[in-house]
């Protein structure tokens, strides 16, 4: 089966980093249950959501979770 | 200094990508419990099962089955953990090409040697026969 290109948006980046990523975000600050932000704030999540694709295009960083601040 | 714990003893799973996100289709797969409001209920003390999602749905047509995170977000908008609105959006506005057919849902589970073995190797299967560009995951 052939490889499929994956990033992941998460809120526990210790955590997903043992599990060792081939892309992966962090919204700095967000919790479970609010990976990608506050409710019905569509700007936010699709910020968040489009930060995170956009990480299938740069530079890799396998196994690295990249932090960002979105407050 | 103590040697962290490496849940994963193998390489990183890398597939490079470099097409444009503008002509990508986009698979999300979550470990939050979602699914369809009229699909089988996840067990929320553990499950290994999945479910797939029409990417024709919309967040009120989900539920989500859960007790191990924070729900006050996602009572009010499931697109918090589980952005199936937003792809959406951003499919109409040009900056994806769509979404697949399906998107993907695992829910709680500590069985990681069946993970592992079983699920994860269907739910791989699945989700290749959705035919993705990439996935976007979100753990809830």
């Amino acid at each position: 089966m052939q490889g499929i290109p994956t990033v992941l948006i998460t809120v526990e980046p210790e955590e997903s980093a043992q599990a060792r990523p081939p892309r992966a975000l962090c919204p700095r600050g967000f919790v479970a249950g609010h990976s990608l932000g506050r409710p019905n704030d569509e700007a936010l999540q699709k910020w968040i959501a489009m930060d995170a694709l956009a990480l299938l295009r740069e530079p890799a960083r396998p196994g690295e979770v990249i932090r960002r601040d979105y407050t | 200094m103590e040697k962290p714990l490496e849940l994963s003893r193998y390489c990183v799973p890398f597939t490079p990508f470099s097409k444009p996100l503008e002509e990508s289709l986009i698979c999300l797969v979550t470990t939050a419990a979602v699914r369809a409001k009229n699909d089988t209920p996840f067990n929320v003390e553990g499950d290994n099962t999945f479910r797939r999602i029409d990417a024709s749905l919309t967040s009120r047509d989900l539920a989500y089955d859960d007790a191990h995170y924070d729900h006050a977000c996602v009572d009010r908008d499931l697109n918090c953990v589980f952005p199936i609105d937003r792809l959406s959006s951003l499919a109409r506005e040009g900056r994806i090409a769509g979404m697949t057919p399906e998107h993907f849902s695992m829910g709680f589970s500590q069985a990681l040697r069946e993970l592992r073995e079983t699920t994860v190797p269907q739910l791989a299967r699945a989700v290749s026969g959705a035919r993705p560009d990439a996935v976007l995951l979100t753990g809830g």
